[in-house]
């Protein structure tokens, strides 16, 4: 049986990313770890202002039994998360939602694709697939911001554009004076990406919009429907699959999503 | 068990639930009914056509307190899920089915342990529909004009007299602690058949075409253009939603104590129907049209919950065609979906 009771956790780090996300790194109380999936979300809580659905942005296994939440700040809770410092207290619930599918992805060929704030449940996705790099063949990383100072992990994107294990490409779609790479929506990386269709699963997190394009790219290059997963975000209030406001047509997004392939997804007139 | 119970008895038998439940019974106000508590059995009003709110809400009431909390101190959050003791009378088979899906879906792990908590404290006397209550309704194309379970005692007018199934347990010690039931005999089973014959006669179907393929045919006309059409009209006011037996969307929010220390969390109905209900921080809409709005929500009645549960979410109880300012219909609805798909067969 399920109550809305939040675990008690404690903020153990805040950093900022840019000028409106902060990560926070949160540790739970009764000195358990959150065991999540990469993809999956917590319900933040802080009294007297209420909950808000936040993806988790570290990989399962952590150091320490932390876990990170990036977050921008947009609505009452977000700003006040903002104002947060070290040994502050909020509440957790969850994790919820189904996680990406990780067990089926083994010997294969990983596309990350990130827009904006996509890249806060997609790094734990990445690192979790650096963590167990031999177990997966190509690593390709598409990440796309709006501005250069959008950018979120930056220093983590330069890490991961030097290491060989991993194929970064970045782009923004309006550069700066001081912006050496590619500038233009996130499709147009895909030019300069080979990728054999029969061996990639490929990952995707945006906005909206930027779905249809991307799914698009990727099934001009021959992937299979089934093989594309997409993290779709709703406005999750229970977590629980009750209180409706992310259903989509007739799936709980927060139960039987957030990750759907996007041969389940295109079934439903509502997800795209 | 069945036994019967005389109209001027029925006094006696409900200052005998007050003195152990909260007595929830149909009253007449302002020109219509509603469920309210009684303490005067007088106030009851057993002959009424449909209430404002569906019973169901006294489970699953408004502002709900779900967590009490503490300000300054995050471990001492507490969860608040308890009934009261309360008897729910004189309902309705359309609300009673109601009830029972309602029962299924809020039991659905991860269970609800608010709605499930007040649920078992509660125990439900129904009243059989021996005719239509009402213009705008669908009950008897649904078959929910009847109700099979979901009941500890259901009552049914035999003239002078109340037919009552004994259901359960709880209804069994209701029936013998007092003293006014008597065994029903043979002569009361046949008045009993006699009003249930008499019941085929009063109710008509108000849909053309087979309900048992509405499903079917709305999946076929997602894309019809009656959503369109009514969702022009629609207001977006979320009435429909909010008088429906079957709807259990919600927002949680929290409310803090003037002493600013202490709070709660609680839980509101939701509708969506609303205009904000599917919007997220980033500004986003996912269902920004009044006519996509429309669409879910029949579909959401008679596609996906039909799916889940094996059968139709809509009791036909006709309260959101009744509430509905715009005079929107789901009989008119549900007869353009029949219609399209007899033009094009």
């Amino acid at each position: 049986m399920f109550n809305f009771l939040p675990m008690p956790a404690t903020v153990t780090d805040v950093s900022q990313l840019t000028d409106r996300e902060r990560l926070f790194t949160i540790r739970l109380d009764n000195g358990r770890s959150l065991r999540h999936r990469p993809c999956q979300f917590v319900l933040i809580s802080l009294f007297g202002i209420g909950e808000a659905p936040i993806s988790i942005s570290s990989p399962p296994v952590d150091s320490g039994k932390t876990f990170e939440l990036c977050i921008r700040s947009m609505g009452n809770l977000t700003n006040a998360m903002h104002k947060l410092s070290v040994n502050d207290k909020i509440g957790i619930r969850g994790p919820y939602g189904n996680g990406f599918p990780i067990e089926k992805i083994g010997g294969k060929d990983i596309l990350i694709v990130a827009g904006g704030l996509g890249l806060a449940p997609l790094r734990s996705l990445i690192k979790y697939v650096l963590q167990e790099r031999g177990r997966y063949r190509r690593v390709i990383l598409l990440i796309g911001a709006k501005r250069p100072g959008d950018l979120l992990f930056r220093e983590e994107i330069s890490e991961w554009e030097r290491d060989p294990a991993i194929e970064t490409h970045i782009t923004v779609d309006a550069a700066d004076p001081s912006w050496t790479r590619h500038v233009g929506v996130i499709t147009g990386l895909f030019r300069n990406v080979t990728i054999d269709p029969l061996k990639t699963i490929a990952a995707i997190v945006g906005p909206p919009v930027m779905y249809r394009f991307v799914i698009r790219e990727i099934l001009a290059k021959g992937v299979f429907e089934g093989n594309i997963y997409l993290d779709l975000e709703r406005r999750m209030r229970c977590g629980v699959g009750k209180c409706g406001h992310c259903q989509i047509n007739g799936i709980y997004l927060c139960q039987n999503g957030p990750v759907l392939s996007y041969l389940e997804a295109r079934k439903l007139q509502e997800a795209l | 068990m069945d036994v019967t119970i005389e109209y001027n008895h029925i006094d006696r038998f409900i200052r005998g639930l007050l003195s152990h439940y909260d007595v929830i019974a149909p009253v007449a106000r302002d020109g219509r009914f509603i469920f309210d508590r009684i303490d005067d059995p007088a106030a009851v009003s057993p002959q009424y056509d449909t209430t404002l709110l569906p019973p169901v809400k006294w489970i699953y009431p408004n502002n709900e307190v779900l967590l009490e909390f503490d300000l300054r101190d995050i471990t001492k959050a507490e969860v608040i899920a308890q009934g009261r003791p309360q008897a729910l009378t004189f309902v309705h088979p359309c609300d009673i089915n109601a009830i029972n899906l309602m029962d299924e879906i809020l039991a659905e792990e991860p269970s609800d342990a608010n709605y499930l908590t007040r649920r078992r404290s509660t125990v439900i006397i129904g009243y059989e529909c021996l005719g239509p209550c009402k213009e705008n309704h669908l009950c008897f194309d649904k078959g929910y004009h009847i109700a099979y379970k979901g009941f500890d005692l259901f009552f049914t007018d035999i003239g002078g007299r109340y037919y009552v199934h004994v259901a359960t347990e709880a209804g069994r010690e209701i029936v013998e602690e007092d003293g006014s039931f008597k065994k029903a005999a043979y002569d009361d089973w046949v008045d009993l058949m006699k009003a249930r014959a008499e019941r085929k006669k009063g109710f008509k179907k108000v849909i053309r075409g087979d309900m048992e393929m509405l499903s079917h045919h709305l999946k076929k006309a997602y894309h019809n253009e009656i959503w369109d059409i009514e969702g022009k009209k629609c207001l977006s006011c979320g009435a429909c939603v909010i008088v429906c037996p079957t709807c259990y969307c919600f927002d949680v929010s929290d409310e803090i104590c003037p002493d600013m220390e202490k709070g709660v969390r609680t839980r509101r109905w939701d509708g969506c129907q609303l205009r904000g209900f599917c919007k997220v921080a980033s500004g986003e809409n996912f269902r920004k049209d009044a006519a996509e709005r429309v669409r879910h929500r029949v579909f959401k009645k008679e596609v996906y919950l039909k799916k889940r549960f094996g059968r139709s979410g809509c009791v036909g109880c006709g309260r959101c065609i009744d509430y509905c300012i715009a005079k929107i219909s789901i009989i008119d609805i549900f007869n353009h979906v029949m219609d399209r798909v007899r033009e094009n067969v």
